[in-house]
């Protein structure tokens, strides 16, 4: 009968002890795979932030092409007025098409390509494409890293007692796979 | 037959599927040459400068040349790989950069640490790339090439505003904090084995050790917060604490002539000295930099 207690107390210590380093370990992955995303984040708003830039620079020579102008600016603020990462996502999209056309119209102008202040922001922006593929890429292995974890046996069941729910992967939207190509060299 | 044929097929592409990057190997120096573009002076004399150039700020810069990254890379990505998996710079700072040269490719990049970024700008790798890398490898001139971006980014680095802040904290003050803090850890850790080893050879008996390990085991891996590092760690621990205990218990120290049993024990093995490149700092990149083609 004592042996029997023994037994009981002894395993609950070692569920309890599992499920205390299983709880601490889901928090820490959680936790960074938020801080990945939030790096995502800041690398588009570098990236917003060069645009004006870009555009101001651009703007006096291209002024037969007002329409990409227009839909930039208009993706710039649906992005500031984006809540969810989804509208996010979205509106980051859409930057990055009109960005692309903006970007095929100044190769076709000798005279701003030549341009060195066209062709540091050129690299600029560059740089951040490249900046916002790392990070993107290091989000979805945290992610994938953390799906993992919450989905595998036995870890799936304290995942689901303690409330963690799947984090959804970085997916481009149709159309917008692929980065504006700055081909300037 | 066809299975045979299928699983040997599986086995010859598993390889290329799940891991698209190579890597070139491990480095051995600041300047790798894995796509013998140098000569031995070269390399050692750009060595030297990015040396020179690490004792002064800090500021670990890799020269790395390939002769492809392969066809699923792109030089970006492969660079953000390779910065990775060698851990360019300091592993708190980021202060690490990258010239990878794409022999074959035609192509070269700048990857710049997270830490380094802001002394390094995309405009300044890219002018850099376009202006001094660009005409000298048009030429074939790898190693004037090299040497000079090596001597613009010497410049960069040295006369951003960052350089003082590198400096100061980064690389000298860095690795004696290092010393001092492997010094006072290794005095604690005899410390407490000498005291051990008093304590359970005057015990005699030969499993409290034992217990005494898989305690510590268990507080391991209470505060590592993974079940995997407590449940090992309490098993190395016991057997060796199990083991220590045997063997202080059958020679205490200090009842047999012999002060402190456990010293021929420490110190017996000896230390192996390292020999050539220690490796990098840990630090990693988050894209930055800026890559051309010539």
């Amino acid at each position: 009968m004592k042996k029997t207690l023994l037994i009981i107390v002894a395993l609950l210590v070692v569920l309890g002890i599992y499920s205390w380093s299983s709880y601490n370990s889901l928090v820490a992955q959680q936790e960074s795979v938020t801080a990945q995303w939030q790096q995502v984040e800041t690398q588009y708003q570098r990236r917003f932030d060069l645009i004006p830039n870009l555009v101001a620079s651009v703007k006096g020579v291209l002024t037969q092409e007002q329409t990409v102008f227009g839909d930039i600016a208009d993706a710039r603020t649906r992005y500031s007025g984006a809540q969810t990462v989804n509208e996010k996502v979205a509106a980051t999209a859409q930057v990055e098409s009109a960005l692309s056309r903006l970007l095929v119209i100044v190769e076709n102008y000798p005279t701003l390509k030549s341009s060195e202040t066209v062709r540091d922001l050129m690299t600029q922006l560059e740089g951040s494409e490249n900046r916002i593929a790392v990070e993107r890429g290091r989000f979805n292995d945290g992610v994938r890293n953390f799906n993992t974890t919450i989905k595998k046996f036995p870890k799936n069941m304290f995942a689901a007692v303690f409330g963690f729910d799947e984090v959804k992967y970085f997916e481009a939207e149709i159309g917008a796979e692929s980065a504006p190509k700055v081909e300037l060299i | 037959m066809m299975k045979k044929i299928s699983l040997i097929t599986l086995v010859a592409l598993l390889p290329l599927v799940t891991f698209a990057y190579v890597s070139p190997g491990k480095p051995t120096g600041l300047v790798n040459d894995f796509a013998r573009v140098l000569t031995a002076e070269e390399s050692q004399t750009i060595g030297a400068k990015l040396t020179a150039l690490d004792q002064q700020t800090g500021v670990e810069v890799a020269v790395v040349t390939v002769s492809t990254v392969g066809t699923d890379e792109t030089i970006e990505s492969y660079a953000e790989k390779l910065f990775q998996e060698w851990g360019i710079g300091d592993a708190e700072k980021d202060t690490g950069l990258l010239l990878l040269i794409a022999v074959d490719d035609r192509q070269m990049r700048i990857e710049t640490g997270y830490g380094i970024e802001g002394a390094v700008t995309d405009i300044q790798s890219g002018n850099i790339i376009r202006n001094v890398l660009t005409p000298a490898f048009r030429e074939g001139k790898y190693g004037e090439g090299i040497s000079a971006a090596t001597d613009a980014l010497t410049a960069i680095i040295t006369n951003s505003p960052e350089a003082a802040q590198y400096s100061d904290t980064s690389s000298s003050q860095d690795s004696s904090g290092w010393d001092f803090d492997f010094a006072s850890i290794f005095f604690v850790v005899i410390i407490v084995i000498n005291m051990l080893s008093r304590f359970l050879g005057a015990t005699k008996s030969w499993w409290l050790g034992g217990v005494l390990g898989a305690g510590i085991g268990a507080i391991i891996g209470l505060i590592a917060g993974f079940l995997y590092v407590g449940a090992i760690s309490m098993i190395v621990l016991t057997i060796l604490g199990l083991i220590f205990d045997f063997i202080v218990s059958k020679n205490p120290p200090g009842s047999n002539g012999k002060s402190g049993g456990m010293w021929p024990l420490l110190f017996g093995g000896g230390s192996s000295g390292s020999g050539g490149f220690g490796g990098f700092g840990g630090g990693s990149s988050g894209g930055g930099g800026a890559s051309g083609r010539w």
